[in-house]
């Protein structure tokens, strides 16, 4: 039985949480209409809004802020590995088309 | 020192099953991260054809982004019922997440199909499958989870109700589906948005 | 007398199978051990018919411009050799002995989630019979023209595209026929299967160790096995992916893969070797475990550098997701790529060396047993050397270059594979025989398996090294006269029958030992590590009592003390020790409550098979049927409880 739940959001502090990413969807859309005038930070922001709202999420919805250690580490273990994989796969083909197209 | 006890033993102090689904939600993300890659990497390339671009509609997407995002709130406010063991409330916000889930797919649906309309089918190009594929894959994992909201519902209308000790059990049904919504939330700025 | 359980009410439409013994028992078993000896049996017989596809293969190349086998048949039987080998032969093997051991090892009464251990073993079941059921449904088709394209008997009617099924090659314009569906389906049941296994056995390891079973205590084979989960975890959901779109490449009409369609090949071999990589740590992992076990208990000392052991195996574990794209140095990938990719695959060397360093350590100056898992596990060193040094010359890119696609390769791997991975099967094998089956094997006939083994495994894999950098080609059914390669060919064949003859060997050894094998005590090797205080056979139930650990190597040190030089010296309280362990551990004292058998797994676990037969033939009704049966097995399973509640019943055996 799970034990490990010392603090326990109330059901109004996950309103406000559900209304944070609201707002960081809303704001999200709205630079993707203004890409014009943000220019080229767009790209860099969405992306920095898009974590934002995932950090959120996993930290107090799923709850890993208040989980053990290892869970927490696991799951960023899974993340970072994912995306220093993905991210030698990209360079490679990109440079690759580079040197040979 | 046996005990009748269904899982026994907490080595690490986290709950057998919560712990395994932080493992598979672990191994998801290579599942969607292979997806995303993919999709990223011939996202710029220099093929003809019609793209997404070409037939999306923000304003729709962004809508039912955020209905997935809202049903994660009704989770958490399932799971919180469940917690203080009010057992109605717990059905209820079950069902309202299951329902949140099943408009999402709802548009998902409604917007692939006129994608398929104008021409952006499976098959068209190499942007078009890996769209469909990605966003399909994604698809797939909420059906599953409304599946899962749906049948843990019915489980809570039985005489004992739901527990957070027994069998299927709503706190691992709560990450995978708060996971269903994450990946969403990556997919919806990359795909569409950037 | 068994007292024989029967559940209290029914909870699902069916009763809760219950049976102890016979044919049911196997089907609906979530036992572990039973688990294991199935996975077993299962494997070996795959073993062998690898085994078989191996020896047509050598007989094709025994002789310059044989006709044997047609260009097509040699294909498919190299395909099949290789794709048999690793997932249904070496994986499913050491699934059986991390099945069997570990909640052995760290004292729990079974693994995390039983049910689904059972759903891995018959999802690999159906995996492997789908695979192989292309030799009955399955179709060649090869492109117009060609050699390829003349009439392949049934033998040729399996994948063809190699284990590792490179596009374009593989896809459906060179490769028409269903086969490589086939191939791609198979593989994907699976993968699935392995990846279920590999998040039971992290979270076994993570959570029912038995009091005191600290992480820095538990045996390394168990340590192996968590890394061996931690690579599957993260490397099987990238093939999964990859295998998806080679069918919907097949079937749908996408063009991942296809440069016509604006995909890219390249990109299916980057997938498959992010996967394919981490899969040969997979393969060869379990027997650095097993050999770590068996090491330190036949030369009577502690295994040295535990700690260096364990770090090192994960230090090759994550470095091994580092290395992939030395598969690929003769492939377009960039010179920034190979000169990275080089590098990283030089660095593996080091942890690698680490542990064959510390297993010397092991044997110097240690009373040395020379059984038959002593031998396989000193065989298994001096193999696995010879396997890693030809595998570092490949790290270097200029020479890859030129070894590549020669049988220079073949011969690494075959040494690291056979020779390393193997060959510590086999060690443990004969080293665990007794704790199993609770009777001796035959040590003569083991030591003739032995020698046999190593004189066939030389003879067929040594002479590859030069007949490679002489130039003969891999996955090329025949070479012309004027190449003189047939001196040495011929003698690749006559080591391949002598392998052969060894496992003719090993079979009946073990099929006299299982009938006529003399009674074995539960410690026959005076060994360190806690399956041993158990009897043997293991009883269903394990341990009577959760055991209490004090220490690394806790069974150990219950019989030995050291004097001041650091040996060991048996106490005297030992033998006495090991009388009440056997008492107690026949006789528990308190009920036993064990998960209850499931007609679950096996259901869902057929669903795929199905599902997969109506991706190829376009089938509806197919489909449903697998619909059906995924959700009868799922909605069964989430119903009924882990276990059941029960009355005792007394009833007379």
């Amino acid at each position: 039985m799970s034990t490990d739940h010392k603090e326990h959001p109330t059901p109004k502090k996950y309103v406000q949480i559900a209304i944070v990413l609201g707002v960081l969807t809303a704001l999200e859309v709205t630079l993707y209409y203004l890409e014009d005038l943000v220019g080229v930070f767009t790209d860099s922001l969405l992306i920095f809004l898009a974590v934002g709202k995932y950090v959120i999420v996993v930290g107090w919805f799923m709850h890993l802020r208040f989980e053990n250690k290892m869970v927490n580490r696991f799951f960023a273990g899974g993340m970072i590995l994912a995306l220093i994989l993905f991210a030698i796969v990209m360079l490679e083909r990109g440079m690759a088309n580079f040197f040979y197209s | 020192m046996s005990s009748g006890h269904e899982y026994p033993h907490e080595s690490t102090g986290v709950e057998t099953r919560k712990l395994g689904m932080w493992v598979f939600l672990s191994t998801e993300v290579l599942f969607f991260g292979t997806l995303i890659t993919t999709f990223l990497l011939f996202k710029g390339r220099n093929f003809p054809g019609i793209k997404l671009t070409d037939v999306y509609d923000i304003p729709f997407t962004s809508i039912s982004s955020f209905i997935l995002l809202m049903s994660s709130l009704t989770m958490v406010l399932a799971h919180n019922a469940l917690e203080n063991e009010d057992q109605e409330k717990t059905r209820v916000w079950l069902l309202a997440t299951a329902m949140l889930g099943a408009i999402f797919l709802a548009g998902q649906i409604y917007e692939f199909t006129e994608f398929y309309h104008k021409g952006f089918e499976l098959s068209t190009n190499i942007f078009s499958s890996t769209f469909y594929v990605l966003t399909g894959f994604h698809g797939l994992h909420v059906f599953i989870g409304v599946v899962f909201l749906i049948a843990l519902w019915a489980i809570g209308q039985r005489q004992q109700g739901l527990s957070l000790d027994r069998g299927m059990n709503l706190e691992f049904i709560a990450l995978y589906w708060h996971f269903v919504d994450i990946v969403w939330i990556v997919l919806f700025t990359v795909v569409y948005l950037i | 007398m068994t007292k024989i359980i029967e559940p209290d009410k029914r909870t699902n439409i069916f009763r809760r199978p219950s049976s102890e013994y016979g044919f049911w028992s196997w089907v609906t078993t979530v036992d572990h051990k039973k688990i294991g000896i199935m996975y077993g049996y299962a494997a070996f017989f795959f073993l062998l018919v690898g085994g078989l596809e191996a020896l047509i293969l050598r007989i094709q190349l025994a002789q310059p411009d044989s006709s044997f086998l047609s260009a097509a048949e040699y294909n498919a039987m190299f395909t099949m050799h290789g794709t048999t080998m690793v997932f249904l032969a070496i994986m499913p093997i050491s699934a059986a002995f991390f099945n069997y051991l570990l909640p052995l090892q760290i004292g729990a009464r079974d693994v995390a989630f039983p049910r689904l251990n059972a759903l891995s073993f018959w999802l690999w079941v159906a995996g492997g019979l789908f695979l192989y059921s292309t030799f009955i449904f399955g179709t060649a088709g090869a492109p117009e023209g060609g050699y390829l394209a003349e009439e392949v008997g049934w033998l040729g009617n399996a994948p063809s595209g190699g284990w590792f099924g490179y596009q374009p090659n593989a896809g459906f314009k060179y490769s028409p026929g269903t086969a490589m569906d086939y191939w791609a389906i198979g593989l994907q049941i699976l993968g699935i299967s392995s990846l279920v296994s590999a998040f039971n056995f992290i979270v076994t390891i993570l959570n029912m160790r038995t009091k005191g079973m600290r992480l820095m205590r538990m045996p390394v084979f168990t340590w192996m096995t968590f890394a061996v989960a931690f690579l599957l975890a993260f490397s099987l959901p990238i093939i999964a992916i990859a295998l998806f779109y080679v069918t919907f490449d097949r079937q749908f009409g996408t063009s991942f893969f296809l440069t016509e369609g604006g995909g890219d090949p390249i990109l299916w071999q980057h997938l498959f070797w992010l996967f394919g990589h981490p899969e040969v740590y997979i393969l060869i992992l379990p027997a650095f475990g097993i050999v770590s076990e068996i090491l330190p208990t036949f030369s009577r000392k502690p295994l040295f550098g535990y700690a260096a052991i364990v770090f090192a195996g994960f230090g090759i574990a994550f470095v091994g997701f580092g290395v992939w794209a030395h598969h690929m140095f003769a492939s377009a990938i960039s010179p920034v790529a190979q000169a990275g990719f080089g590098l990283s695959t030089m660095v593996i060397a080091v942890p690698t060396g680490v542990k064959i360093f510390n297993w010397l350590g092991t044997i110097w100056g240690g009373k040395l047993n020379l059984k038959t898992p002593m031998l396989f596990a000193l065989g298994f060193i001096g193999m696995f050397v010879i396997g890693g040094l030809s595998g570092v010359t490949h790290s270097i890119v200029p020479a890859d270059t030129q070894q590549t696609d020669t049988y220079y390769i073949v011969a690494h791997f075959h040494y690291v594979l056979f020779g390393g991975a193997l060959f510590g099967i086999f060690g443990g094998l004969y080293y665990w025989f007794p704790k199993v089956w609770g009777k001796m094997y035959n040590e003569t006939l083991g030591q003739i398996h032995f020698w046999l083994m190593t004189i066939g495994m030389n003879l067929t894999f040594g002479p590859m090294h030069w007949l490679g950098l002489q130039g003969q080609v891999r996955r090329t059914w025949v070479y012309a006269e004027e190449t003189n390669l047939g001196f040495w060919n011929l003698i690749v064949t006559i080591g391949a029958f002598i392998l052969g003859l060894s496992i003719i060997v090993f079979m009946a050894n073990w099929i006299y030992s299982k009938r006529k094998g003399e009674k074995a005590p539960f410690d026959p090797w005076d060994a360190r590590t806690i399956e041993w205080t158990i009897p043997s056979p293991t009883p269903v139930w394990n341990f009577s009592k959760a055991p209490d650990i004090k220490s690394l190597d806790d069974f150990w040190h219950a019989k030995y003390d050291e004097d001041e030089e650091g040996r060991a010296v048996r106490k005297d309280t030992a033998d006495a020790l090991l009388l009440e362990l056997e008492e107690e551990g026949l006789n528990p004292k308190e009920v036993i409550e064990l998960p209850n058998p499931s007609y679950f797994p096996i259901i869902l676990a057929f669903g795929l098979p199905f599902l997969g037969y109506a991706v190829i033939y376009r089938s509806i009704s197919l489909a449903l049927a697998g619909i059906v049966l995924l959700l009868v097995g799922s909605f069964g399973w989430a119903i009924e409880p882990l276990e059941e509640e029960f009355s005792m019943k007394e009833e007379e055996e």
